[in-house]
This record gives C-alpha cells, sequence and structure tokens, in this order.
C-alpha cells in the first residue's frame, strides 16, 4: 500500500512538473500563442507599451520575464546554448556575440527596419545582417535634487570642476550631495565613461578607436587614461567614498528620494520609483559636464536595448508580429512613457518632459554615446571588469591606470577565447 | 536461492541509482576534466584541443588565484570558528534546564532558513546605509560605524559571520549528541583525581568528541569551499574581486562571459584542492584515532 | 559557597541570554520590519510596528506568484524525497547485505559524491540536460537534487542502518518462498522507518534551500520556485523593499512551519546524520 502510494505521489509530481503550458484560447476561440520576453528592463518600466501591444496583437499572449542586469547573460546564455531559449530578447551590449554566433534572427529584410535611422541600428549590425529592433533609446545622467539645490544657491555644473566645488558647498552645510550605490560595479563605470565621453569621443577622429579595441589592438589604458583621470579628481577630492562601495542601487535610490542626498547618477527608469517614494521631490537631470564650459556636457546611452529575436524561436511569426508594433509611432511613444528616452524612429518625436530640460543642449549635439553597448564586440564582461576594478580604485588598492588595463586584459582574454 | 539469482536481483535493485549517478554525476565531472583542455566557449563554435593552456591562465590570472584564496581562507575560517563556538556552546546548554533547551532550539533555527535569506537578511543589517541595523547598535554604545560588506579588507569575514550565525546551531546539536553518549563515570574518577573543568575538558571531553569533530570538521570544510549563494546574494564578489569565490568566478566565467573551458579548468582545480584538503583530513583523523584507542 | 554559587548561576543566565539575544535580533528584526513602513523602519529599526499591517505581505504574495511558486517547490521537494527514499534504500540494502566485489565497487563510487562537490560539473551537466532537452523543466531539478546532491549521504546514513537490522528476519521470508525484492519491500523497507524519516528531513532540508540549481535550470517564471522570486524582486531596476522584507518571510515561512512542528525529528535527523556514519 505504502508502496503505491509513494509511486502513485512521484506519478503525479512529475506528471505536474514535465506538463506542457495547457493551450488558452482568446474569447473569439483562436488560438493564443504565448509569447516568452525576456528583459533587464522590469515590467513596470514597460506597463503601457505592454498594455499596447495586448490591446493590439489579442491573438498573442506575451509572457514577460525580467532578469536582473547582475544574472541576465547567465541566464540567457545557458538557455541559448540549450537550445531554448525565450522568442523575444532585450538585448544590449552582447548582441554582436550573439549574433555572430548564429542565436539571432537577422531582420534586416523586414520591412520595419526600414523605419529605423542608421544611427539605431549601427548597434546591431553585423557585417550585412541587422540582428535587433532598437527601442527608445537610454540615456544616464546626474539627478539633482532642484529644491535643495536652490536652497543652498547652487546652479547645475558646466565643468567637472564645477560639479566638484558644488559637492564641496553642499558637505560644509552637511548635506551629503551625492549618493552612489557602488556595492554594484556600473555606477563608477558609467560616471567615468562620461568623462570619457567628453574629453575622447568628443572628438570624432577617436569614434575609430572602438573598432580598433574589438580587434585587440587599441589600448584603454592608453587612450582613455587622461579622461578617466580627470575623473578620478572627484574621488582625490573625497566626493565619492569607499563607504558607498557599501551602499547597493536600491539603497542609494532610498537616499536620494528622501531627500538625504543632493544628486544621484542614474536614467529615467528609476524615476517612477523616485516619485513613488517622494511624490513632493522637485527632480532635475544635468549631463556629465566635461572640462569645457562652453560645451553642453555628454550623457552616457545610446540605443540601449533593442528586441531580438532567438534564431530557434518557435512562433517567429508572432514575434516578427510584436516587433512589427513596436515600430508604430504609438507604441514609440507607449515605451518613452514609462522610461522616457528619444524614438529611433524616423520623423518620431518624443516630449521627454521638464526633468530633462538640462539635457537638451547635449542631446541636440548628439551627446549621448556608450562605446560599449554602441560598438564593443565584449562590451557587458569588459565593463564589468572594468567597474569591478574601479571599485579597488574607490578602496584605495589601485590606480585608474591599473583599472583600465584589467579592461584590457579582459578584453584580450575574451577575444582569445573567440579565436 | 543461490547467490547468482539472489545477485541478479540485487543488481537491478541498485542500477537505477548506479545509472543516474553515473550518468549526472561521473559523467559530467569527467566531462569537465576534457572540456577544460580545449577552447570550449559559449560564442565559439569550433573545438579545439588547446593543451593546458587554460590552466595556465588560471594561475597567471591574479583575480582568479585570488578567489582561489578566498575560498580557502575562507573554508579554513569557518571551520575554526564555527567548530570552536559549537563545541563551547554544546558543552555549556548540554544540561537539564528548560532554559538552556530553549536556547538551544533557537540556536538552531538559522540553519533551517536558506542560505539567501539569511544573505539579504544580513545585507539590510550590516548596510552603510543610515538604517544599516548593525551600526546603529554600535554607534548606540559608542562605536564608530563600520564599513560591513563595502570594505574590500572586512567583506569576506562580514559574509564569514553571517555563515557562521547561521550554521553553528547545526554543528552544536551534533556535539550535544556525542557528549550525551560520553560515560559519566569517567568525569567522577577525573573528580576523584581533583581534576579542574577545564583539566576535564581537554582530558576527558575533547578526546571523546572525536566522532563528532572530525565529521563537523570535515563538512565545514567542504562546504566552506563551495560556498556560493551567500557571497551571491551579500556582494556579487565585490567591492572589486575583494570577495569572489571558487564558485561565482566559475559561474561568472562560466555564464555570464561564456569562457565555458576556462570555468571547466578552474573547477578542476577546484576538485584537486579539495581532494587535497579530504585526504590530508582523513589521514590527520585516522592518526588522532590511533593515538586515542593507544 | 553559595556565593560563589549564586555567582555561578547569575553568570550562566547572562550566557544563556546573550546567546538568545544574537540568535533572535536578526530574526526579530527581520519579522518586526515587515510591519512597518519604510521611514517607520528607518526611524526605529528594532521598536514595535505602530499598527499591524498584512498590506506588505499581501503586495509580496502577489508579487512572488507565491502559490505557484509555492506548489512548484512542493513538486520539486515531494518527488526529490520519494525518489531518493526508493532509490536509496534499495542501494543501501544491497551494498550492506551483498559481499560481491561489484557491489563494492559501486558502494566505493558512490561515496566520492560525499566528498567531491557536484559544481565542479556544472558547465558540462548543464549542457548535457540542455542537450535532452529537459532545460526549463522540473524533471532537470528534481534529477540533478536527487543524482548530484542527494544520492550518496542517503545510501551512506541508510546502509549504516541497515547492518543494525539483523539478517535472520530476511531468512525467515526467503524460506517462506518470497523472493528477494518483495520480502525488501515487505520486511526490510518497514524497518527502515526511524533511518527513512531522518534522510527524508536531510534532503528535504537541503532541496528546499538549495538555490543554484533552480536558478541555473529554471528560466520561466512559471516553473521557478520561492527563492527566485525571491531573488527577482531585488536587484537594480526594481525597487520595492518594503515588499521585500515579507518575501523573505514567505520564502521560509512553510520550512520554519515545518521546524516548529517537526523540531524533535529534526535535529535528531541531523544527529543520526553526522553519528550513524
Amino acid at each position: 500500500m505504502r508502496k503505491k502510494a509513494i509511486s502513485f505521489v512521484i506519478c503525479a509530481a512529475m506528471a505536474a512538473g514535465c506538463l506542457p503550458g495547457t493551450q488558452v484560447y482568446a474569447q473569439d476561440g483562436q488560438e493564443v500563442v504565448k509569447l516568452r520576453m525576456m528583459a533587464y528592463n522590469a515590467e513596470s518600466a514597460r506597463a503601457t507599451y505592454l498594455q499596447y501591444l495586448a490591446d493590439k496583437l489579442p491573438g498573442i499572449e506575451i509572457e514577460f520575464e525580467f532578469v536582473s542586469t547582475d544574472n541576465f547573460d547567465n541566464v540567457l546564455n545557458s538557455q541559448l546554448q540549450a537550445g531554448e531559449g525565450p522568442d523575444i530578447i532585450e538585448v544590449g551590449g552582447q548582441t554582436k556575440l550573439l549574433a555572430r554566433a548564429g542565436y539571432l534572427m537577422d531582420l534586416s529584410d523586414q520591412e520595419f527596419i526600414g523605419k529605423y535611422s542608421d544611427s539605431g541600428l549601427q548597434a546591431y549590425t553585423v557585417g550585412e545582417g541587422v540582428y535587433a529592433e532598437p527601442l527608445q533609446s537610454w540615456f544616464e545622467g546626474i539627478f539633482y535634487n532642484k529644491k535643495m539645490f536652490e536652497e543652498n544657491g547652487i546652479s547645475v555644473p558646466k565643468t567637472w570642476d564645477e560639479f566638484i566645488e558644488i559637492h564641496k558647498t553642499l558637505e560644509e552645510k552637511g548635506i551629503k550631495a551625492q549618493t552612489m550605490g557602488a556595492q554594484s560595479y556600473e555606477p563608477m563605470m558609467k560616471q567615468s565613461i562620461g568623462l570619457v565621453n567628453n574629453l575622447f569621443y568628443s572628438d570624432s577622429a577617436n569614434m575609430a578607436f572602438d573598432e580598433k579595441f574589438n580587434e585587440g589592438e587599441g589600448k584603454l589604458e592608453e587612450a582613455w587614461l587622461p579622461a578617466v583621470q580627470e575623473w578620478y579628481k572627484i574621488i582625490e577630492a573625497g566626493c565619492l567614498n569607499a563607504e558607498m562601495l557599501g551602499l547597493s542601487y536600491d539603497q542609494a535610490l532610498d537616499e536620494f528620494a528622501t531627500e538625504k542626498a543632493a544628486m544621484w547618477e542614474c536614467g529615467p527608469w528609476a524615476v517612477e520609483t523616485i516619485l513613488e517614494k517622494n511624490p513632493d521631490i522637485d527632480l532635475g537631470m544635468f549631463p556629465i559636464p566635461g572640462t569645457d564650459g562652453e560645451k553642453p556636457g555628454w550623457l552616457v546611452g545610446g540605443p540601449g536595448s533593442a528586441w531580438a529575436i532567438n534564431a530557434k524561436s518557435e512562433h517567429m511569426e508572432e514575434a516578427l508580429q510584436v516587433l512589427e508594433v513596436t515600430s508604430t509611432e504609438e507604441a514609440q511613444q507607449a515605451l518613452a512613457k514609462d522610461n522616457a528616452g528619444s524614438s529611433f524612429v524616423k520623423g518620431v518625436e518624443i516630449d521627454l518632459g521638464d526633468i530633462y530640460a538640462d539635457c537638451e543642449e547635449a542631446f541636440k549635439e548628439g551627446n549621448v554615446y556608450a562605446p560599449w553597448t554602441a560598438v564593443w564586440t565584449n562590451g557587458n564582461a569588459v565593463t564589468e571588469s572594468y567597474g569591478k576594478s574601479l571599485q579597488e580604485v574607490l578602496s584605495g588598492s589601485k590606480d585608474v591606470q591599473q583599472a583600465l588595463a584589467d579592461a584590457d586584459m579582459t578584453n584580450a582574454d575574451l577575444l582569445e577565447a573567440l579565436e | 536461492m543461490n547467490t547468482k539469482k539472489r545477485d541478479r536481483v540485487y543488481f537491478w535493485m541498485i542500477f537505477p541509482a548506479f545509472a543516474g549517478f553515473t550518468v549526472l554525476y561521473l559523467l559530467p565531472t569527467a566531462m569537465s576534466f576534457l572540456y577544460s583542455l580545449t577552447n570550449w566557449s559559449v560564442y565559439n563554435a569550433q573545438l579545439r584541443f588547446v593543451g593546458l593552456r587554460n590552466f595556465q591562465k588560471i594561475f597567471t590570472d591574479v583575480k582568479t588565484v585570488a578567489a582561489l584564496v578566498h575560498s580557502i581562507k575562507y573554508a579554513i575560517l569557518i571551520t575554526i570558528c564555527q567548530n570552536v563556538l559549537a563545541v563551547l556552546l554544546a558543552v555549556l546548554l548540554n544540561r537539564k534546564s528548560r532554559a538552556a533547551n530553549f536556547v538551544k532550539s533557537v540556536t538552531f533555527l538559522p540553519a533551517v532558513l536558506s542560505i539567501m535569506v539569511v544573505g539579504y537578511l544580513f545585507q539590510y543589517i550590516m548596510t552603510s546605509a543610515d538604517g544599516g541595523l548593525l551600526n546603529r547598535i554600535i554607534e548606540w554604545f559608542g562605536g564608530k560605524p563600520v564599513n560591513w560588506l563595502g570594505d574590500a579588507d572586512i567583506a569576506l569575514y562580514s559574509v564569514l559571520i553571517t555563515q557562521v550565525w547561521q550554521w553553528t546551531g547545526w554543528s552544536m546539536v551534533i556535539y550535544i549528541a556525542n557528549l550525551k553518549s560520553i560515560d559519566a563515570s569517567l568525569y567522577e574518577a577525573a573528580d576523584m583525581d581533583g581534576a579542574g573543568s577545564v583539566q576535564k575538558f581537554f582530558r576527558i571531553t575533547l578526546p571523546l568528541l572525536y566522532p563528532a569533530i572530525s565529521f563537523n570538521i570535515l563538512m565545514s570544510l567542504i562546504g566552506g569551499m563551495k560556498m556560493f549563494d551567500a557571497v551571491f546574494v551579500m556582494t556579487k564578489g565585490g567591492p572589486g574581486y575583494a570577495t569572489e569565490t571558487i564558485m561565482t568566478t566559475v559561474i561568472r566565467e562560466g555564464f555570464s562571459s561564456g569562457r565555458n573551458a576556462y570555468a571547466c579548468a578552474f573547477s578542476v582545480v577546484f576538485f584537486i584542492v579539495v581532494f587535497l584538503f579530504s585526504q590530508t583530513l582523513t589521514y590527520v583523523f585516522n592518526r588522532w584515532e590511533e593515538a586515542i584507542r593507544a | 559557597m553559595t556565593l560563589k554559587k549564586a555567582a555561578g548561576r547569575a553568570g550562566y543566565g547572562i550566557f544563556l541570554i546573550s546567546v538568545l539575544l544574537i540568535m533572535i535580533i536578526p530574526i526579530y528584526y527581520l519579522l518586526v520590519t515587515t510591519f512597518k513602513t519604510p521611514a517607520e523602519a528607518a526611524a526605529s529599526p528594532l521598536g514595535l510596528p505602530v499598527q499591524i499591517t498584512f498590506e506588505n505581505y499581501r503586495k509580496a504574495i502577489e508579487a512572488m506568484g507565491y502559490g505557484r511558486a509555492l506548489k512548484n517547490n512542493l513538486v520539486i521537494a515531494v518527488s526529490s524525497v520519494s525518489l531518493l527514499i526508493i532509490f536509496a534504500s534499495m542501494s543501501a540494502y544491497v551494498i550492506a547485505r551483498s559481499t560481491n566485489r561489484l557491489f563494492r565497487l559501486m558502494n566505493s563510487v558512490f561515496m566520492v559524491g560525499l566528498i567531491i562537490p557536484f559544481q565542479i560539473s556544472i558547465i558540462p551537466l548543464y549542457k548535457m540536460l540542455a542537450g535532452v532537452n529537459l532545460m526549463n523543466t522540473h524533471t532537470a531539478v528534481i534529477l540533478v537534487d536527487v543524482f548530484c546532491i542527494n544520492l550518496p549521504l542517503s545510501i551512506f546514513l541508510m546502509r549504516g542502518f541497515i547492518h543494525t537490522v539483523p539478517v535472520e528476519l530476511e531468512e525467515a521470508a526467503l524460506i517462506d518462498g518470497s523472493g528477494t525484492f518483495q520480502c525488501f519491500w515487505r520486511i526490510i523497507f518497514p524497518l527502515l522507518k526511524p533511518i527513512l524519516s531522518t534522510v527524508a528531513i536531510l534532503d528535504m532540508l537541503a532541496i528546499w534551500n538549495d538555490f543554484m540549481t533552480p536558478l541555473l535550470l529554471l528560466q520561466s517564471s512559471e516553473k521557478q520556485v520561492l527563492l527566485q522570486q525571491v531573488y527577482k524582486n531585488v536587484g537594480p531596476f526594481s525597487t520595492d523593499w518594503t515588499s521585500f522584507f515579507p518575501m523573505l518571510v514567505m520564502a521560509t515561512l512553510p520550512l520554519v512551519l515545518f521546524y516548529l512542528v517537526m523540531q524533535k525529528q529534526i535535529i535528531e535527523g541531523v544527529v543520526a546524520g553526522a553519528v550513524k556514519g
């Protein structure tokens, strides 16, 4: 008897574990196709857009899977290696690698791709093929608390030195100037690249560097060093300190939202949570300033993320429909609603809103760049290595030159692994 | 019934387990060894034999060597801390009193929580943000706040503290059971000799705790070597590489960076270290046992 | 003399209280925070909540898809433990009773698994499971939990116990004419009850609290277990830590209840696991 009971339990449990998802039917009896969409931006940052898709495409049910960036490549690579994976993938810095390895579907023949500007497609182009459809641009600048700036008679800084001065002014009054969730390797990595944008990539001749870097010829240690040394002044001045290595992204967001700190580097996706925590906050964002006060500064960003289709997807037709609908003006507006960013669809203008008024000049000049998502082959791994070494810089055990050398080494290792 | 027929039935009884174990444990382990000699990567279709190059890279990459050192350091420290504390608690709590019993069961409680949950909880307790509980307690006593998880010199020990907190109870109940098996007449005899309690502890208790000590030490050491969850949720290996361990590196290189062969090679190094550890310990314990018996 | 005794008792009391505080404050903090607003939690982390509201729990349960995740946990844990009991008891019996060299050898092979953690094979194992289309299935997690993580210890414990069961019982049954296989299930298996519960408890704890295996093998949220739901709700781009502590509580609640009800058996199980060897 007991044996039977046990075997029954096992059979039932195994059956429950192995059963494929049951078919679901829409109201008119038409079969609903389930599409898996895997993303590193949370569902809340796509809410309006997803609702729009649901309305437009009643025959498709999107199963949205959020995986945080810390673990995204882990989860994605392991699924793709297994010949599995989501139908639609949110891709960024890893697009070129994935495309080369044959995991992504070539979209260059699709009509909707023609609606996008070349600048939006560049990051997702390998040879003749286009492997992803850009969503809205992403950017990061410095969020600031307008009220706290006004009360202390501070205006938006035009140069990096002014930016450092602001910290001193605020800190003399006992106010924490900038918070940073440096427990993650990302914020310092991005902020320092903001300086690299100002001092290095602003010279268009230097744009060619990234291609050389992909070949293993260019070295960050040489090309970026002066810019990153300029950035390092902020650490020397004590405005970023080792305390911040104990702060997570959440905790930094919390400090900024609850007005315990006047500035925080981040991007539009955080706005909703900030306002949720403190609806009264008067929020602004300015670009990362360079050394020349006449120039508008740079943001870190670019054609951030994009939808790619898994080359092994069983629902290519439906996935293509989703991408098609995404390229419409309404969908573009819906995307920008929850996560502000400009559109790469030609002729679509997006009003970003007051928060970003201080960035307007920078946008006009096209001063938005992130080399690792735009051009680099091994973007994610190299920036992780660089960012982790910057944590060591902040805790005082390395200098910025060593951090850049570490990133070069990671690049070399990965290029070798690709041979 | 003859043995031959019986053995045939036996064979089919043991076969499912052995087959599953062979396919899912032995075979992948062997494959790990083989792949460590190739250039296997996520982004690379062509598999080539590269000899010992991956191993060479492991020992020239400071980050990877650091991860190896952290794991070994962590494993040895947690073994010492956890067992010293557990023996002390066991000796002190091994009484027939309600209060002692209650403390015993509370001490064991964290062992049923998942490491991940404990990790997140302590991430909030140890944060350097204003609300960090531990720092507030320290400040209340007049001390200076510590950047538990953000200071590269401290972070690994902070993670260690949380794990000692979680697992000491587990080791303790094993020691208590062992203590109960010690014959009370031995202590009475020692009392007659006029031995103090410290002397009794070292002359009688400790040698007779031999079975529990050898088991607990082996388990904490191996458990410490494969530590992953706690670091993964508390520090992500940071700041910098200050808390990277063998497993976090294997997962990062193997899955995030897609350098599968390199990760396999590191797994092989891991195997060798664990193997050496367990062999050394077994040897030491055997000698100890002989010494006690003699 | 009495003074010394009293001082000793007081010292012992202080010792008990300090151990208790160290163990209980983090857990108390976890529980008490779940009933507070973020502002309240920041103002007095250890104070009692102003009012008991289960709103945070409601949000947590919703965000975790609690019912579904709990079901997944149960499916994985119950199937794995059942399989382990069946496979391990049969294997342990054979190893304990036979002198055949083949089974001796198999036993030594199993025991390798006690020392060498399966994690070293994780990447090829992953590729293999993917190759046979088991990625993103509970079956994959169950297989790994059973064969890679818990089988060796389970066999080891059961073998030790079976040695204590007198052989005469089986011999009598065999004379009655029942086969070896029936004899095992009818005579021996019921006698193994104490060790079965030990093994079941230890395996249950290990499987329920294993984070890495589901993390790597289960991708779609329909299949994921409680710990993955917790994990998903932290990290950049999703901040809602007022409902985060309740998630930690909800993820461990089933096991804590299990502990409170079965405390004696669990501790006995842990002890048996260590001493029977």
